[in-house]
């Protein structure tokens, strides 16, 4: 057990030291990152400021909705982060090497690397929706309240996780799934930042079944929150968003270890 | 001898780039997919907003999605490659580039170029034609109209092309200009009018706006198409966006040269 953390302690530093090299451009590429997340934000703001409501959601509400898709995936990328960019650990065919090393592949990819910019600059985003929405909407915190939502928060965590690690699976099958990533998890995203309750059935299908983003955020967002639209949606599902996470990264590491049989390099 | 024509150099290049892009379908309809799944996500919000109303400050419902429609339209045909510069800094090709006997700049616009008649082909017009059939769009205002939309799009690619130009020339000093460019187009998606329509900015905004060259790109041709415009007024934002273009392009001209004395090449 202490060498594992060891271990943790080491990547973390190497990879630290590698973001941190070139100081002006981690500092301009947290900020630039920081900014091209706000866009939605800065676009819902000057929205709101003319229609003051969307489907009886104010500001601060959706700000709040908005602030777990960000904090989740601020967390959600530190560990995540060598799923995401899998493809072309396994074209390259530098996956081998993680196949000589006397420890789990998973639990390499997963503490090799992190993508601090992203999590930096998603995860400040987070913090800071967070701070202004959350004494604004209504909320009365409470130790229980307070335990749920960050249960919610490591099931969303979970959920996204969950994605990227059965997405890195396929790449043993199909060697590039780059724009099926965009389709299913980057493009879904947009749709994520508002409450699903206004979008067509087929995409709040897509959102509650296909690729679950509407219980990274909008579940759990209801479940404190409480507004009248979620009538339209089992009342269950305010209540199970980390159980959905636990058991979708179940299934997804099994078809991991699954996968994992049919992996061939591609050097040679 | 023969006397060759002077452009024909760029005429190669613009069609080279015409072809190359020809070669990935997969990536085209996917892209194509993106861009209405994101016209669709606008309409789906803009409908909820609207609710009963059928129009807000004289904006029907069609108008905004034209609004929608055309800019990401536009924006999918103009895109600038905003790696051109940088990237031939990157890996030192940029030496033997400047050692050709023709127009490096000449040779950036007709790259554009060719992009962007490969993009109004195949995606402005399936993009125009499936919002058409399915959430519907305004006619242009009248044939005048269309024809003077024509040109001041044509303006719109100019400055953004210009915008582009300029920043890519901050590569010759900073090298690695990734944020610098995300935060450029930051700038460009809020205040273009492509994410938020420019009629719903608060009167404060409106002031900055018109300081910036901004709603030049998409929102004067838009506003154009829909004839809500005199022709005096077209005429004025017409020659708006030339000076734009003359002076963004200026500036850029103004770092190209002082970098080109600066450039470091790294190895080779």
């Amino acid at each position: 057990m202490k060498d594992i953390a060891n271990l943790v302690g080491m990547y973390m530093k190497t990879t630290a030291k590698s973001w941190f090299q070139y100081r002006v451009d981690t500092v301009l590429k947290s900020l630039a990152v920081f900014l091209r997340e706000s866009t939605e934000i800065i676009v819902i703001y000057f929205t709101l400021l003319k229609f003051k409501e969307l489907n009886g959601w104010d500001i601060y509400e959706m700000l709040f909705l908005y602030s777990l898709i960000f904090l989740t995936y601020g967390i959600m990328i530190i560990f995540f982060t060598g799923l995401r960019d899998f493809g072309s650990t396994v074209r390259s065919g530098s996956f081998d090497r993680f196949l000589l090393r006397p420890r789990g592949e998973l639990f390499q990819i997963i503490f090799v690397n992190s993508d601090w910019f992203a999590a930096v600059g998603h995860g400040s985003l987070g913090v800071v929706l967070f701070l202004v929405s959350a004494g604004r909407v209504g909320i009365s915190w409470t130790p229980a309240l307070a335990l749920y939502y960050i249960f919610s928060i490591a099931g969303g965590v979970l959920i996204q996780g969950a994605v990227f690690l059965f997405l890195a699976s396929l790449n043993f099958f199909l060697l590039e799934t780059g724009s099926l990533k965009e389709l299913l998890y980057y493009n879904m995203r947009r749709f994520a930042g508002y409450p699903i309750s206004i979008f067509h059935r087929f995409i709040q299908f897509l959102m509650i079944y296909v690729m679950p983003f509407a219980f990274v955020n909008y579940f759990p967002a209801q479940y404190f929150l409480r507004k009248s639209d979620i009538n339209a949606f089992p009342e269950i599902f305010m209540h199970i968003t980390p159980a959905v996470g636990a058991v979708m990264y179940l299934f997804a590491y099994l078809f991991w270890r699954y996968s994992l049989r049919f992996y061939k390099s591609s050097g040679n | 001898m023969k006397k060759r024509n002077p452009l024909s150099p760029y005429f190669a290049y613009a069609k080279k780039c015409f072809l190359n892009r020809s070669a990935y379908r997969f990536d085209h309809l996917m892209n194509i997919l993106s861009t209405c799944l994101q016209i669709f996500i606008f309409w789906e919000i803009y409908r909820a907003l609207y609710g009963n109303k059928t129009q807000v400050d004289g904006i029907t419902i069609t108008m905004l999605t034209t609004n929608f429609v055309l800019s990401a339209g536009l924006g999918a045909v103009f895109c600038p490659d905003d790696y051109f510069l940088p990237g031939k800094i990157w890996d030192g090709s940029i030496s033997t580039e400047l050692l050709r006997p023709i127009s490096f700049k000449g040779r950036m616009i007709a790259e554009n170029a060719g992009n962007a008649l490969f993009n109004l082909i195949f995606r402005f017009a399936p993009i125009c034609i499936i919002a058409a059939v399915f959430i519907g769009l305004c006619p242009p205002a009248g044939l005048l109209h269309a024809l003077c939309f024509l040109v001041s799009a044509f303006l719109g690619w100019g400055v953004l092309w210009a915008i582009s130009f300029a920043v890519q020339m901050t590569a010759f000093w900073l090298i690695n200009i990734w944020s610098i460019l995300t935060i450029k187009n930051v700038f460009v998606r809020v205040l273009s009018g492509s994410m938020i329509p420019l009629w719903f900015m608060p009167d404060w905004m409106h002031k900055i706006i018109a300081f910036t060259p901004f709603s030049s790109i998409y929102f004067t041709p838009v506003q154009i198409y829909l004839g809500q415009l005199s022709f005096e007024e077209i005429a004025l934002r017409c020659t708006i966006q030339l000076v734009w273009i003359i002076f963004i392009y200026a500036i850029g001209d103004i770092l190209w040269k002082k970098g080109q004395k600066k450039l470091v090449v790294q190895g080779g």
